[in-house]
């Protein structure tokens, strides 16, 4: 009997819908019945969504503000010490250390810093790349970057999740799963 | 501001408001505006020779203000045709309402006209000129002459009140009649018009604008305006929302605070645009540092000017480009407003810092003249756009994609 309870996966039930539109009211009404782990899937961002989720604003902003003022410093002063300390060159007749000249590349390491903060930190944030998640393991779930809306409501470990099933089938879901997260 | 515009009976409400209680703003407006062309024109007379070239310059930089805002609010609203924009549908009759004061501008155009030997060096070279610039204004002539200048100036207004009032006239048409024709043309036009618009503001930033120096050249110039009055067009936009805000059976009640955002991001969009365009020419004269592309800059980065141009580059750039950068400043009507006449009042400092120092090396002689001049011409060009715009709806209640622009959200 005792083999060790061995680690069980969380419990996903998983609702289709059949607009935007209804994805994100059921959304809304399923986090009012106090569900709270809900996600959304859709092929393409649906307005009002991020309300519907309970979202916070995202940090993202922060992150690209930080990468712009490294770029822009950085790439400043990389110039000052490489053009006016380590190789003093006299360009045009320009002093060596000519900050006005050093703007354009100053702008380019701004947006290049920027970009790269954007697109690493939305991949850490995101927890990317995540070669597998429990909505996987349902195959219709497919549709969801093709046509399908779906929303994921998780439950604790060993969870039958019928709770949610009745939940998701009162808000209008027209196919209603329960997968098991592997652990394998 | 309405927050909910999907009930039906909140949109009826909407779409039965015309623009008429514009009564007292129209009278404000037409008598600041009379009142301030008579005086420009007491301070021209009064004043005596002496004073001539200051006032005339006081009207060259408040017309081709006022005009660059209402040129390019019909660009504005071109673009949005080109680019089929759904959300800004609500905002529509604001740029058609400010493009529908163009053809106060032909009128306001003739002091200039009369004045043009006072204000363009080219069309009276002298002796005082030395033998290399009068050569240079000969070089120059078969474009610089007084006939092709007003052919020109011609052709300008020709565009763009053409352009302007086609799209006004489609888009009122539609009001009445409905279906998807009226909005088949106007996005034709509005793309189709697109390079003409482009290259008549260029052209007219060079003949009205750079010809006052017409020894210096600068082939982005004409962008450079337009990218001044693109920025104000948009604050004013900013600003006419502010000012419409419990108005909610208009304008304020059909714009929400998620088309004031944009609104805002395209200022903050186009503060970095001038500063792009402002970079972009400093850059390339002050690099190659010859003599007849510097002078123009010279001038201006020494003496009484310099102040002013250390102004314009932290109050048009870094003042508002970081204001702007605030999201919860661009979903505040009053704030924004703020921020858009700042906006608007640094780019006449931008257009003054253009001009004056062709006629004032030294530094800035303000003269209450320049002044009155810029209340005259505002006050008349925002009361022949209130007129115009009286008795019609203040939104396009046709519009195809009215409901959409309604309850347009931000993702």
């Amino acid at each position: 009997m005792s083999t060790g309870t061995a680690p069980q996966g969380r419990t996903y039930v998983l609702g289709q819908f059949p607009t935007g539109a209804a994805l994100v009211k059921a959304c809304r009404q399923v986090r009012e019945k106090g569900f709270t782990d809900v996600d959304t899937h859709s092929p393409y961002p649906l307005h009002g969504g991020d309300e519907a989720l309970g979202l916070k604003r995202s940090v993202v902003p922060k992150v690209a503000l930080a990468g712009a003022l490294t770029g822009m410093f950085g790439g400043m002063a990389m110039m000052v010490w490489m053009n006016g300390i380590n190789w003093p060159m006299n360009v045009g007749g320009r002093p060596p250390i000519s900050p006005l000249s050093y703007i354009p590349i100053t702008f380019e390491t701004t947006v290049l810093l920027t970009s790269l903060s954007i697109f690493f930190g939305l991949l850490i944030m995101m927890r990317l790349p995540q070669p597998y998640h429990a909505v996987f393991e349902l195959e219709a779930f497919r549709s969801a970057v093709t046509d399908g809306f779906w929303l994921s409501v998780a439950q604790a470990p060993g969870s039958d999740g019928k709770e949610a099933v009745r939940e998701l089938e009162s808000v209008g879901a027209t196919q209603v799963s329960v997968v098991k997260e592997s652990l394998e | 501001m309405g927050a909910v515009a999907g009930h039906s009976d909140e949109v009826v409400s909407i779409t039965q408001a015309r623009v008429g209680a514009t009564g007292g703003a129209l009278r404000w407006s037409l008598g600041l505006g009379v009142l301030g062309l008579l005086a420009t024109a007491v301070f021209y007379f009064a004043g005596g020779p002496s004073q001539h070239a200051t006032v005339l310059a006081g009207y060259l930089v408040a017309f081709v203000y006022w005009l660059g805002i209402a040129v390019t609010a019909t660009i504005w609203n071109a673009i949005f045709h080109a680019s089929a924009a759904k959300w800004m549908v609500v905002l529509r009759r604001v740029l058609e309402g400010i493009g529908a004061s163009l053809p106060v501008f032909v009128l306001l155009f003739l002091p200039i006209l009369l004045g043009m030997s006072t204000l363009f060096p080219w069309a009276r070279p002298s002796s005082a000129m030395s033998a290399e610039e009068l050569e240079l204004l000969t070089h120059k002539a078969p474009y610089l002459n007084v006939p092709w200048f007003l052919i020109r100036a011609a052709i300008y207004f020709a565009v763009w009140l053409l352009v302007s009032d086609r799209l006004r006239r489609w888009s009122l048409k539609q009001d009445e009649v409905g279906g998807l024709e009226p909005t088949r043309h106007m996005r034709r036009l509005g793309a189709g018009s697109l390079p003409f618009l482009a290259l008549t503001i260029t052209f007219a930033g060079f003949d009205w604008l750079m010809s006052v120096d017409p020894f210096w050249i600068s082939t982005i110039f004409g962008v450079y305006y337009f990218a001044g009055s693109f920025l104000s067009c948009m604050s004013l936009v900013a600003v006419v929302i502010a000012l419409n805000q419990g108005n909610t059976t208009g304008l304020g009640g059909a714009v929400t605070r998620h088309h004031l955002y944009n609104v805002g991001k395209l200022m903050l969009a186009f503060t970095a645009f001038w500063t792009y365009c402002a970079f972009s020419q400093f850059m390339l004269i002050w690099i190659a540092n010859i003599p007849e592309e510097a002078a123009w800059y010279v001038v201006r980065m020494k003496g009484g000017w310099a102040g002013v141009g250390i102004f314009l580059i932290v109050a048009n750039f870094f003042i508002p480009f970081f204001t702007l950068l605030s999201r919860e400043l661009k979903f505040r009507p009053r704030a924004l407003a703020v921020v858009a006449l700042w906006l608007m009042g640094v780019h006449y400092v931008d257009i003054y810092w253009l001009i004056m120092p062709a006629l004032f090396p030294a530094g800035a002689q303000p003269h209450l003249a320049h002044l009155a001049a810029l209340v005259g011409v505002g006050g008349v060009a925002v009361a022949t756009a209130l007129w115009r715009a009286k008795g019609h709806f203040a939104i396009p209640v046709k519009d195809p994609n009215l409901s959409y622009s309604l309850r347009y959200t931000q993702a």
